[in-house]
């Protein structure tokens, strides 16, 4: 993890940008809700993804990630609250939406007894997009740009993870689109493989293209995403821009100091809230600033040998959020 | 929403289809037609005078006859084994006519072409002809032998013959009345009912015979017993269509590889044992009838042979005697009836909702329909 | 960057088709089918049955006597087809139409090509009736199948130039290949029905083995209580109650009665079955 960064702890209700007077974003939903019995699923989200964005959708397993992804696209019906895709309402209006929309959900699903090539041709054929004269020469596309060219001719049950996960992607991509929504896509991919993904992520979001990506893998988000949205058991607590969300809620200042327990004690009467993690004073600058912290230890004689701005990955925020506030 | 809209109106279509389906379980709703008033009498005379006009039509017969499967009975047994059978009828309007009845995938169809009966049987493929002296000689030539028919299919063709045969043997016995109208096969008809007078001692209670209110053929034959809503026989007309009747209906021309056969007389009475006895019967064999009326009991005794063991000589019963032992009729009647004794011997006795039966281990028959006390009687008074 | 070059430019806001045409989608489904290897083994071993019983027909010489329309076939190949409908309608042309049905639905699920296909996107209506197109197609080969078969055999093997009717009359051989066409589309509507019952069970559930004991299962569940004589009223509901009346055609004239009744319940099924395949689908997370 490199590169400086503020601890980040964005309200878990506040949709940050969505009061933002912009051009209408890629996607937008607005208390979206989905309860299975009395399971809530996905509770009130209201996700904003601008156009041209990449963004990543983070959440350990069982967030409710894939469950909003599906009403996103139409597959599942939410139990209130609203989606837009591309400015359609969903899913009424799928006719309208999805044509421009690619989408690779819960892992690629294909004819085991079909090759690669006669798999692609049938969603060719369904695409609405693609003129009957032009589907030949988008699967052929759509193969080279995944690398499959050399196994289109296989049956689709011969295929290794890998192979299925990109024939997968070769299907999302058949036609250019305006939005792309990948669910876990580099699941089973080696690093390689992964690699790949990356560079078409890359290369979509080149074009002008959004990319909604859902991970539980905070590398990856990082490594491929300007956006990130964060959900933990159903509910979007953070969302936004990835350097943002870097930046902002409270971040902290690490001090090594002389001695820890009189430091503590120094801060505490300076009614500054500080503890003691990994031998050093932790303090969340939240309701202080780091001058008055130093300022509050030396007045009271305690050496500070070092102060510095705590640099944390998005996978501390992602790791502190997710496994309850610490 | 939308997707809600669509599984409503699918729904909607899963509703529809049901109703289609149950109503093909309910028996078409025949209300009864409003018809000018007529006498018992009048209508009784013009079922006299009319003449079944050319015509295509379905008979139905409903059965709760209540009588126990009978062995080799052929294809009156199979008409009278209860439920429902349907067999297709054409009628020039003179004489010529043609009766088809199916049995599960193959069918029986006699041809009558004015000269020759001609009986068609898909299983054995077979023919057998009858030229048309012989058959309506004795009636009974085309109804006992071979296929042991009894209901002939020219009854059942012609039902005003049994109303007319019934309405002038019951008049003296029973109270004619026309009661209510019906609808069948979709012609409007009269209900004439011919009830028993209180002193007759049947099982049945009335028999109702649907009229066409303009042909004045009769459509329908009803016959209720005593205790029971239901009629226990019911046989007529579920489509009728009137009107010139293709030629080619009533001629026959036996396929190619079929056998035709040509019966002699005399062989065909041999195989039926029970009636029109030959030399080796003596009078006693000949069925003679006790009382008049709805009571009437028929008489007869079963020849010595039948007796013992009718497998040999009654083609028949053989497969039905074989399985119970090779004694035939008296077998059946062990088997199937229920053991009876008096000063007259004793015997076993069949009961139906229709009638009684008693075989009496001497070989005596008693028959009809009436209730077994009757039949007893009538036992001990011969 | 191999392939990032968009042939296709769609300005975005312009409009463009929601769906793609019908008759493509339609042509890819049916073409799916018949690349499907089971299919194809199941409508060979469908055309190899007639074959097998003409043979055997041929070479016994046919029961003497028996019941039903084995002893009318010796020498009366035309009878046959009919022969042959009537046996693999209770159980073989049901089986093919409850799988090609159970694959349609229930398969594609499970293989998640349901939601490629709802994605791309094929609209949920349009789906459920492009399967049923694709079941209905099946049907028509796999009765069709039956027949042909069964008329070469009865014309080949058994041998005839006419057909010699249940009513004993003998029709030329124009007339006798009408009946068993009549026969042949008479069954297909009955495979129709069972199709659009099975298609509907297949739009409830995942598991594709699961649609073909439902719908195999049923049809031997109206087969044990059209026995029960109590049950005889109810008798009109069940799907197969006429099934057997296919050889009325074979009457002279045809025996029409059974024959119309069983098309009017086939149509009641269809629509229960076809209906209820939309309202679940329509509702479906898929």
């Amino acid at each position: 993890m490199t590169g400086p960064a503020d601890t980040a702890e964005a309200g878990a209700t506040s949709a940050p940008v969505s009061g933002r007077d912009e051009p209408e974003p890629a996607l937008r939903t607005s208390s979206l809700r989905k309860t299975y019995g009395g399971t809530v699923a996905v509770a009130d989200v209201d996700l904003w993804v601008p156009r041209g964005a990449v963004v990543g959708m983070l959440g350990p397993n069982g967030s409710g990630k894939t469950t909003t992804i599906r009403m996103l696209l139409g597959l599942t019906e939410p139990s209130s609250g609203s989606v837009e895709l591309l400015g359609h309402r969903m899913p009424d209006q799928s006719g309208r939406a999805l044509p421009s929309v690619g989408a690779l959900v819960e892992g690629p699903g294909f004819h085991p007894f079909m090759s690669g090539r006669r798999n692609l041709l049938r969603c060719a054929a369904m695409e609405p997009a693609l003129y009957g004269s032009d589907i030949a020469t988008a699967v052929r596309q759509a193969l080279e740009r995944v690398g499959l060219v050399e196994a289109a001719e296989r049956k689709y049950r011969s295929y290794s993870l890998g192979m299925k996960q990109r024939l997968g992607l070769a299907a999302a991509l058949l036609v250019p689109r305006d939005l792309v929504v990948l669910d876990e896509p580099t699941n089973g991919l080696d690093p390689a493989g992964t690699r790949e993904i990356r560079r078409i992520i890359a290369e979509l979001h080149a074009n002008g293209t959004t990319v909604v990506v859902s991970s539980h893998l905070l590398s990856e988000v990082e490594a491929t995403c300007t956006h990130a949205a964060v959900l933990q058991a159903g509910s979007l607590i953070a969302q936004g821009e990835l350097a943002t969300l870097l930046e902002s809620g409270g971040p902290n200042l690490l001090l090594r100091v002389s001695d820890n327990d009189s430091g503590l004690e120094a801060l505490r009467q300076s009614g500054i809230p500080a503890r003691v993690e990994l031998g050093e004073l932790r303090v969340e600058l939240s309701e202080t600033d780091a001058p008055e912290v130093v300022a509050a230890l030396v007045h009271a004689g305690i050496g500070v040998h070092e102060a510095r701005r705590d640099r944390a990955g998005l996978e501390e925020i992602f790791a502190r959020l997710t496994e309850g506030e610490s | 929403m939308r997707r809600r809209n669509i599984a409503l109106t699918a729904s909607a279509g899963v509703a529809a289809g049901a109703l289609g389906l149950t109503s093909m379980t309910l028996p078409a709703g025949a209300q009864s037609p409003q018809l000018p008033q007529v006498s018992a009498d009048e209508l009784v005379a013009s079922v006299m005078e009319s003449d079944p006009p050319a015509l295509a039509g379905r008979i139905t017969v409903h059965n709760e006859l209540g009588l126990p499967a009978l062995p080799g009975a052929g294809e009156a047994g199979e008409l009278l084994s209860g439920g429902d059978k349907s067999m297709r009828v054409w009628y020039d309007g003179q004489q010529r006519q043609r009766i088809s009845m199916s049995n599960g995938s193959g069918e029986t169809t006699v041809v009558d072409d004015g000269n020759t009966v001609w009986k068609w049987d898909s299983a054995e493929r077979t023919v057998v002809k009858y030229s048309h002296g012989e058959s309506s000689q004795g009636e009974s030539g085309t109804k006992r032998p071979d296929a042991g028919t009894p209901a002939a299919p020219s009854e059942i063709a012609q039902p005003s013959e049994i109303a007319q045969r019934l309405v002038g043997k019951l008049r003296d016995t029973s109270t004619v009345q026309v009661d209510g109208t019906a609808s069948v096969a979709g012609r409007d008809a009269y209900e004439l009912v011919l009830t028993p007078k209180p002193n007759e001692r049947t099982k049945l209670r009335e028999v109702r015979i649907a009229v066409g209110a303009e042909s004045r053929i009769p459509l329908r034959v009803e016959v209720n017993t005593n205790g029971s809503s239901d009629p226990a026989l019911r046989a007529g007309f579920s489509e009728l269509s009137t009107g010139e009747q293709d030629a080619e209906l009533f001629q026959f021309t036996p396929p190619e590889d079929a056998k035709v056969r040509t019966p002699e007389k005399p062989e065909e009475r041999s195989s039926a044992p029970s009636r029109q006895g030959s030399s080796d019967s003596g009078d006693d064999n000949r069925p003679r009838t006790e009382g008049t009326g709805w009571d009437t009991v028929v008489l007869s005794r079963l020849p010595e042979n039948a007796m013992r063991s009718s497998a040999g000589d009654d083609e028949q019963s053989a497969p039905g005697a074989a399985e119970a032992g090779g004694t035939g009729v008296r077998a059946m009647a062990e088997r199937m009836g229920s053991p009876v004794s008096g000063s007259w011997g004793h015997g076993w006795v069949i009961n139906t909702s229709v009638g009684s039966a008693v075989l009496t281990s001497d070989g005596r028959v008693a028959a009809g329909a009436v209730p077994q006390q009757v039949l007893i009687e009538a036992l001990r008074d011969s | 960057m191999t392939g990032t070059a968009s042939r296709v430019e769609l300005p975005s806001g312009v409009r463009q088709r929601a769906s793609a045409p019908f008759g493509r989608v339609v042509g890819s489904e049916l073409s799916w089918i018949l690349h499907r290897p089971r299919n194809l083994l199941a409508l060979l071993g469908l055309a190899v049955i007639p074959v097998l019983i003409g043979t055997v027909l041929a070479i016994t010489g046919g029961p003497s006597g028996g019941t039903g329309l084995f002893s009318a076939v010796a020498g009366n190949g035309l009878v046959l087809p009919v022969l042959a409908l009537m046996l693999t309608q209770n159980l073989l042309l049901p089986l093919i139409t409850a799988m090609v049905a159970a694959d349609g639905l229930a398969g594609e699920a499970a293989n998640g090509t349901l939601r490629g296909l709802l994605l791309a996107p094929v609209g949920r209506v349009r789906l459920v009736v492009v399967k049923a197109l694709g079941v209905l197609l099946m049907v028509v080969l796999a009765v069709g199948v039956v027949a042909l078969s069964g008329v070469l055999t009865g014309l080949l093997i058994v041998g005839s130039d006419g057909l010699v009717t249940l009513s004993g009359t003998t029709l030329p051989l124009g007339e006798a290949l009408g009946r068993v066409a009549l026969a042949t589309g008479w069954c297909a509507v009955q495979m129709a029905a069972v199709g659009a019952v099975a298609l509907a069970i297949s739009a409830t559930t995942e598991h594709s083995l699961l649609v073909l004991i439902a719908t195999v299962g049923g049809l031997i569940v109206f087969g044990v209580l059209e026995a029960i004589p109590a049950l005889e009223w109810l008798k009109p509901i069940f799907i197969t109650a006429d099934w057997y009346s296919i050889s009325d055609v074979l009457s002279d004239p045809i025996r029409w009665n059974d024959l119309v009744d069983g098309l009017w319940r086939a149509g009641c099924y269809m629509l229960v079955g076809f209906s209820a395949a939309v309202a679940r689908m329509a509702t479906k997370d898929t």
